[in-house]
């Protein structure tokens, strides 16, 4: 897949108004745009305290000095600069639909890691399946944006899924805290929210991106179909009609629902993306509305 | 009962095909069917328990079980089944209706067409309504109008448009088609509705089918009227036509009628013949012309056929053949030349030669022009030294041993042993075709290119040839030759329309053409020398063939002689209005609603889009609620 066909330049000249979003405070290095309550050398004011030996004479409030003859050191928040790592779901699942989910969340990739690029945000994309595939370092700006059409063109649909066992093998690999966005469909074998649970407990910020297809919410068959597992294989067999699907849409709205509060409730945000919405209008709408990104004046 | 539209055949094998696919489409609606999914997570709620599966199976047996019996209903349907009472099966006519010329004629205000027209329709009403008729026109061909069919709005337009033609009736061919068309169907009756004027000769065999009914017109009608018009070139005076014209009373009083024949508007000849009661009468005139023009021969005074009364004839202007001799005797040449009257001579000396001037024909008596004549060409004797054709050898004192009879330049030519004292013989080069030979070898060749050219190795009037028959016919075959189109265009025949036999002359039959007055060529056929065509309407015909044109102006209208008594058994009036069939009992739109019926029941109780009812609206209802449970 080049990048002609699946991003263009038009798009891309819009998404350099965007800028990704965390709301957790993560400790870093000074240069990011997202305040944290961490104080250090920031432009909006946080606090005052008492002057220490060694500090910074430059920040001793001088007027509080002058009434209370008494020294104060004014606080600033930090603005750090927090790691961003983008997981993408490469697994079997990922491969059905029309258009294919993979392709989707590749595309959906591709555009906030731009967005990551022109805001020299320090981003890691890393594709997993039953752990974690080698990934790949971004940074630099936007004129470092081919080495990753390239990764994800070379990318492929296949292996099943286990999320314990990748985030288990994050949480080792990356110690420090950061933004995590995962473009997935969340179908695993296992219970994905348990993993995602311990995953923010661990005090990264999650940004679930659920992709589906209208196949995965609402099958248009009908009649006697034996289903096989695009990861396992395995099978079942059985009747579907207007109503087992309506109990099957049901089913999978309250699992979407589960996810969504997993991931308010540690902080973190939800965005459920069909693959019938168009891309561009996936990233400025249903993202922008759920704050994972934001337009910047500058 | 009957099935009106399918054959009880037809009906089986629809519904078998019919059922087949149905069955076939509920196997394949039932088979299990493969598909490849994210996750098997969310199929397992929504799965149902195998005891419901089987029963759900179960219960669309009966779906199936509707859905063929909706198939059996439409079809049965749509094959019309009827019930019709014993004895009144639906019967198949064919009504015969005269259109020959004769049914133009007038009796008191209308024409026997129209009287014909009334019969016709009249009988037709009489018919019950499940009679089929066909209706077939008649005169020299008989033509289905129609094919068996029960709708009278179809029949009664088609009898409204039938009209006379210009051919006499032949019976005979219309009543074998009635009985072939026919055989092997619900007989019912041939209606014949006409005059029935037909040849005395067709009467003597006619046959007739079984069932006849002959509804004939008042004909009884007082008709005089040209027969046929001969027009030929008087062999002494070819600028004089000699003109038969034949008239003939149909009627059973005699009438004086006047004959006038106007030539160019002009009057040129008249007659008042008495003509019988039903016998012709032939008169002749002579009229003198040498241009074309159209002559028009008339039958003054009212009577019942107009169409008789008058014919138009193309007269072809009188050709000559312009011949140019230079030569220093033509006291020779001018005795052969003034036999005919076909040919206008001119005569010249050698020294006064002049290749541009016009003519049809040139001849040069011993005589080799600087320049060769730019038309066809006779050379007598040429000396050797220019002659047109190479000269072999010169021979004396040799006999004419052979003509070539297959060249028509040596046609009817069997004169032999003819001495001459000197004559050259010829080499024949390509295109060159020998006519005449002595033992040496050819003394008179003809050629075809670039003109025609016949040339002669020794003088034909300076030999004993000159006392001989041969000469002037092979002169006469030379100028036939030279100028076709000439000696063409001295008969010509004013006849009836239909069908017309014309003898050939021995090899005539080669390169025939046979054209309508407007250049469409008109089919024909030849057997053994006889050119037979059909003409089924008024016009005129060309018949071009390698002797010449022929014209026959086929105006008239053709009248047979006889009328056709019909036989004793055949029924002669029209029947009164049948009410004796019992009503026809319909099926079809009970089957049709009963179709109907047993579709709504099944997409009530099996299609999926069936309105819930308010026991499987509460179902659904708790299957949610245990889905809930499932997953929280």
């Amino acid at each position: 897949m080049s990048e002609q066909t699946w991003i263009d330049q038009r798009f891309l000249e819009r998404l350099e108004r965007l800028a990704l979003r965390w709301r957790k405070s993560f400790p870093g290095l000074i240069g990011g745009r997202n305040p944290s309550r961490f104080p250090g050398p920031g432009m909006e004011f946080l606090d005052h305290r008492h002057f220490h030996h060694g500090d910074d004479l430059r920040a001793v409030n001088w007027r509080a000095y002058l009434r209370f003859e008494k020294l104060f050191l004014k606080i600033f928040r930090i603005e750090p600069h927090a790691p961003v790592r983008l997981l993408l779901d490469a697994s079997a699942s990922m491969a059905l639909g029309s258009p294919p989910k993979f392709d989707y969340a590749r595309k959906l990739a591709g555009a906030l890691a731009y967005v990551g690029l022109v805001r020299l945000d320090t981003l890691m994309l890393i594709p997993f399946r039953a752990g974690l595939e080698s990934g790949l370092r971004c940074a630099g700006g936007r004129h470092r944006f081919a080495p990753i059409v390239e990764f994800l063109s070379e990318l492929r649909a296949e292996g099943r899924t286990d999320y314990f066992q990748t985030v288990r093998q994050f949480v080792s690999r990356f110690s420090d805290r950061g933004l995590i966005i995962i473009i997935s469909d969340f179908f695993d074998d296992g219970d994905c929210s348990r993993a995602l649970q311990y995953l923010a407990d661990f005090g990264h910020e999650l940004m679930l991106v659920h992709v589906w297809a209208e196949e995965d919410r609402s099958p248009p068959w009908d009649g006697r179909l034996e289903l096989v597992d695009a990861e396992t294989g395995s099978r079942l067999e059985l009747d579907f009609d207007a109503d087992a699907r309506q109990q099957y849409t049901a089913a999978f709205d309250a699992w979407s629902e589960s996810l969504r509060r997993l991931a308010l409730a540690n902080g973190g945000r939800y965005v459920a993306v069909p693959t019938s919405l168009d891309v561009e209008e996936a990233v400025f709408d249903s993202l922008a509305a759920a704050g994972a990104v934001q337009a910047c004046s500058s | 009962m009957q099935f009106l539209n399918l054959t009880l055949g037809q009906l089986l094998a629809l519904l078998a095909t019919g059922s087949g696919l149905l069955i076939a489409l509920y196997l394949l609606d039932r088979s299990r069917r493969r598909r490849l999914v994210a996750t098997l997570r969310f199929w397992v709620a929504a799965s149902r328990a195998p005891e419901s599966r089987r029963r759900r199976r179960l219960q669309e047996w009966p779906s199936l079980l509707l859905q063929l019996l909706t198939l059996l209903l439409l079809l049965a349907a749509l094959a019309q089944p009827r019930f019709v009472p014993q004895g009144a099966q639906p019967r198949d006519h064919v009504l015969v209706l005269d259109t020959s010329a004769w049914m133009g004629a007038r009796v008191g205000g209308e024409t026997l067409i129209e009287q014909a027209r009334k019969l016709a329709r009249t009988w037709l009403r009489s018919l019950p309504a499940g009679d089929r008729v066909m209706l077939v026109r008649a005169d020299a061909v008989p033509t289905p109008a129609t094919p068996f069919t029960a709708d009278r709005d179809l029949l009664d337009r088609a009898i409204q448009a039938a009209q006379p033609s210009a051919t006499a009736l032949r019976l005979a061919r219309a009543l074998a088609f009635a009985e072939r068309a026919q055989r092997g169907r619900p007989a019912g009756e041939t209606v014949f509705v006409g005059a029935g004027r037909i040849s005395p000769e067709e009467a003597i065999g006619l046959q007739w089918p079984a069932g006849l009914r002959v509804l004939r017109v008042q004909d009884r009608v007082e008709n005089c009227g040209l027969r046929r018009i001969a027009l030929s070139r008087e062999p002494q005076d070819p600028a004089s036509w000699r003109i038969f014209v034949a008239a003939k009373n149909y009627g059973e009083r005699p009438h004086r009628r006047r004959l006038v024949l106007t030539f160019g508007g002009a009057l040129v000849a008249q007659a008042e013949p008495l003509l019988e009661p039903a016998s012709e009468q032939e008169l002749s005139f002579t009229l003198r012309t040498r241009s074309a023009g159209w002559l028009e021969v008339r039958l003054l005074g009212a009577d019942a056929l107009p169409a008789d009364d008058e014919a138009l004839v193309e007269l072809p202007a009188l050709r000559q053949i312009r011949v140019l001799a230079y030569s220093r005797r033509p006291e020779l040449l001018r005795p052969l030349f003034a036999a005919g009257t076909w040919a206008s001579v001119e005569y010249r000396s050698p020294e006064a030669y002049d290749p541009t001037a016009p003519a049809d024909l040139v001849v040069l008596d011993r005589f080799c022009p600087p320049a060769p004549p730019q038309t066809h060409t006779v050379w007598l004797d040429p000396p050797p030294e220019r002659a047109p054709a190479a000269i072999r050898e010169t021979v004396r004192q040799a006999r004419l041993a052979r003509w070539r009879s297959d060249h028509p330049l040596a046609a009817g030519l069997r004169a032999r042993d003819l001495a001459l004292p000197t004559a050259h013989v010829f080499a024949p080069g390509p295109g060159d075709a020998v006519v005449a030979e002595v033992d040496a070898g050819a003394v008179i060749l003809a050629r075809t290119e670039p003109f025609k050219t016949v040339v002669f190795g020794f003088h034909p009037l300076q030999t004993a040839m000159r006392y001989e028959v041969a000469a002037p016919l092979l002169f006469a075959n030379l100028l036939r030759w030279m100028a076709p189109d000439v000696f063409g265009g001295r008969e010509v025949r004013v006849g009836s329309a239909g069908a017309l036999s014309l003898e050939l002359a021995e090899g005539e039959n080669r390169e025939v053409k046979v054209l309508a007055a407007d250049g469409r060529p008109l089919p024909f056929t030849i057997e053994q020398n006889r050119l037979e065509l059909f003409a089924p309407q008024a016009e005129q015909v060309r018949v071009l063939t390698a002797a010449g044109e022929r014209v026959f102006s086929l105006s008239l209208p053709e009248i047979a002689d006889g009328r056709w008594e019909p036989p004793v058994q055949a029924t002669r009036r029209v029947p009164a209005r049948s009410s004796r069939r019992a009503p026809v009992t319909e099926f079809w739109p009970w089957l049709a609603l009963a179709a109907g019926l047993c579709l709504w029941t099944e997409a009530c109780l099996f299609a999926r889009l069936r309105p819930a009812s308010p026991a499987d609206r509460s179902a659904a209802a708790l299957r949610r609620r245990r889905t809930r449970d499932a997953n929280p």
